[in-house]
């Protein structure tokens, strides 16, 4: 029983991380209808320019912790000019010229120039991130949990629920919204659509930015730390569905734990298939995802 | 007439003959300095700058003519590895190369060596195959010769030291997906095999996994009493870092990847005590290795050498192709490799000293009694059993079969 419940709460805060990325490729897709490819760069990016900002300001000598948080708001900032000049550059052009997959290579080579600026940049070695949070662990029944592994599911929640309540309360949520049921009616309301679009990518690389630094204390710092992430949080945006929030939650805390309990129960060789098998069956049974809803599209 | 034309031709004799002095003699190094490796590449480097360095200012190879290395960066990529291999034979003409860490790119690049009859120097990579390559009887000649512990001698030395020397019973195997890591996990399993252990649990894990919880979990839930491994640096580390996390602590012992500086900075305390084999461990005990060690601090103005095995087996490589090169009198290939297989000089190093170090049909410098095991202790390796290196056996030899 304790095994179980111990796989099953480290399967949930790898879970909550492939969510948070999954949540950026979803605003994306519910404006524009085009995902961000480099989401996995997003993040890396994201937590090097994070861990710069937490060095200099230990080195200033502030905690761990007070850098930790004041890097935060820097770190979201980063994320949103980096996502705007995403859509700026690749996207665009793509939507304007009703281009059906030029933002897919668009998207996909940005990635690609961006890791390897970050490998000039920072090197291609691993870098530790100090941690925040006291790295012993904690005992709680039988399962030994870390604090920054509760951060990680806490932060990652909180930035989806943030985002979440902008996107319903406020007036540029509602265009959002707006935008996301008919950008062609969106735009004959006198909505700037096309600010909206870059604003939801900002907002989506900020999430995976945000990402990055949540989950580099627990790992290693480097360019090469987002394609792996990138790509496992693209399988759970695609079972959760792209056009639901709680989808994307339910199909990262899927992904998450069927890895930890495969690993375990099966083999560690075979750690990957059985996401990568529901992937495929979501695809042929509700190409929608779980939580999607059909797409009608009229020709 | 005749003396304008004799004195031209001394004058044009004699040109030609400062110029072939003043030829430099190069040498290709091929290694990681950036990436996941890059700790064991530059101390490579470093080792290998060093040597040549020394000999330089001792005048040099072939009476006189200058080491020219030529660096190349092949970022632990097989295909940059061949790139890298294409350029150093047919545009930089090298007289041999000394380098590679990853065994995978060393077995990429040697064909290419072996083909233009270039001698290769592998003074890291550590897989098995890698002087098996090119062995007789298929080919007539192996110009692959390496100066580093195999993953043979290094699996064997696990075993040994787990089971018979510290009494385990209930060994685990923890090894990443690469070629490293699955080669060496049936080098292990063999080894153990040969002491009639089967371990307990035998897990896996990819490059840049982020969770280990599921692989330690399984090996504990297993009751192993010792984890093996055979993996690199950083995803050791998340290894070490799971044990805590988990609570559990047992030893630690593996392939000599455990002396990596990314290992030990990154688990930090968890890491301590970690096992593996060393060639070389960075403390004066022979004055070759006091002098070694004396000069590579103050050269790069550092206290702890990043990879000591690498920066040691770097140095012992150009010192063995230099003492080649000056007994071939040439810098042809086959000529090279000659000298190399029936070496007369006795050759003093810092691993070990060589006599007749290889033969045509062995080219290995390291045998299972050389390498020591190491600690990871104060975050630096530290001879695990101490009275392994004291007095006389501190300079450990060949065996000759």
């Amino acid at each position: 029983m304790g095994v179980l419940a111990q796989l099953i709460v480290s399967g949930i805060s790898v879970g909550m991380i492939y969510a948070v990325i999954a949540f950026g490729y979803q605003l994306t897709f519910a404006t524009s209808k085009t995902l961000n490819f480099g989401q996995g760069e997003a993040l890396m990016l994201g937590a090097l320019v994070g861990l710069t900002t937490v060095n200099f300001l230990i080195g200033a000598s502030l905690g761990n912790l007070t850098a930790y948080l004041l890097m935060l708001p820097l770190v979201c900032l980063f994320g949103m000019a980096q996502g705007a000049a995403v859509e700026f550059l690749g996207v665009r052009q793509a939507l304007r010229t009703k281009s059906d997959a030029g933002w897919i290579m668009a998207t996909i080579a940005l990635g690609i120039i961006l890791r390897n600026a970050a490998e000039i940049i920072w090197g291609r070695d691993s870098l530790k991130f100090p941690s925040p949070l006291p790295e012993s662990a904690l005992s709680v029944g039988p399962v030994r949990i870390q604090p920054m592994e509760i951060a990680v599911v806490v932060g990652a929640l909180l930035l989806m629920a943030l985002v979440e309540l902008f996107n319903r309360r406020s007036i540029y949520g509602k265009a959002v919204v707006a935008t996301a049921n008919d950008r062609d009616a969106a735009g004959l309301m006198g909505i700037n659509t096309r600010l909206v679009i870059t604003f939801s990518y900002a907002l989506s690389s900020m999430a995976a930015a945000f990402a990055g630094v949540l989950v580099a204390p627990l790992t290693l710092t480097g360019a090469s730390m987002g394609a792996v992430l990138g790509l496992k949080a693209f399988a759970v945006a695609i079972i959760g569905g792209l056009s639901s929030g709680v989808g994307v939650i339910v199909g990262g805390l899927i992904l998450g734990i069927t890895e930890t309990l495969t690993g375990y129960y099966v083999s560690s060789g075979y750690k990957d298939v059985p996401g990568l098998i529901l992937l495929l069956l979501v695809l042929s049974l509700k190409p929608s995802g779980i939580f999607g809803k059909a797409a009608i599209k009229k020709v | 007439m005749t003396a304008r034309l004799v004195g031209a031709t001394i004058g044009l004799l004699f040109t030609a003959s400062l110029a072939w002095a003043a030829d430099p003699v190069k040498i290709g190094l091929s290694g990681p300095f950036t990436g996941g490796s890059s700790a064991m590449g530059v101390s490579m480097r470093d080792g290998v700058k060093l040597a040549v360095d020394e000999i330089n200012k001792a005048g040099g190879v072939l009476g006189g003519r200058p080491i020219q290395l030529v660096e190349r960066d092949d970022q632990a990529k097989n295909e940059i590895g061949v790139q890298i291999a294409q350029e150093l034979i047919n545009k930089e003409q090298v007289a041999a190369t000394i380098g590679y860490i990853n065994t995978g790119v060393a077995l990429a690049s040697q064909r290419f060596y072996q083909e233009a009859e270039i001698p290769v120097m592998n003074c890291v990579a550590t897989g098995s195959k890698v002087t098996k390559q090119f062995a007789a009887p298929d080919f007539e000649h192996n110009y692959v010769f390496r100066n580093a512990a195999n993953d043979t001698i290094q699996s064997g030395m696990i075993a040994a030291e787990a089971i018979t020397r510290q009494g385990f019973k209930k060994p685990a195997i923890l090894a990443d997906s690469s070629n490293y890591g699955q080669l060496g996990r049936a080098d292990l399993t063999a080894a153990l095999a040969k002491l009639s252990v089967t371990p307990v649990a035998s897990e896996k894990f990819n490059v840049g996994d982020t969770d280990m919880t599921a692989q330690v979990l399984k090996a504990k839930e297993a009751g192993a009493d010792v984890i093996l491994t055979y993996a690199i640096g950083p995803e050791l580390a998340q290894i070490a870092n799971a044990m805590a996390k988990l609570g559990w602590k047992v030893p630690l012992i593996g392939s000599w990847t455990l002396s990596m500086s990314s290992f030990i900075d990154t688990a930090g305390a968890n890491g301590e005590g970690a096992m593996m084999p060393q060639t070389f461990i960075q403390l004066p005990t022979t004055p070759k290795r006091k002098s070694f060690i004396e000069a590579y601090q103050k050269t790069y103005n550092i206290d702890r050498i990043p990879s000591p095995v690498s920066a040691a087996q770097g140095y012992d490589a150009v010192l063995l192709l230099a003492a080649a090169i000056n007994q071939a009198k040439s810098t042809e290939g086959p000529k090279i490799r000659e000298a190399l297989e029936n070496l007369q000089s006795k050759v003093e190093g810092v691993v070990t000293n060589y006599d007749h170090p290889y033969s045509a049909a062995d080219h290995e410098t390291v045998t299972d009694n050389i390498p020591v095991f190491g600690l990871v202790k104060g975050g630096r390796v530290v001879p695990a059993h101490p009275e392994d290196l004291e007095g006389d056996k501190a300079l450990r030899l060949k065996t000759k079969s």
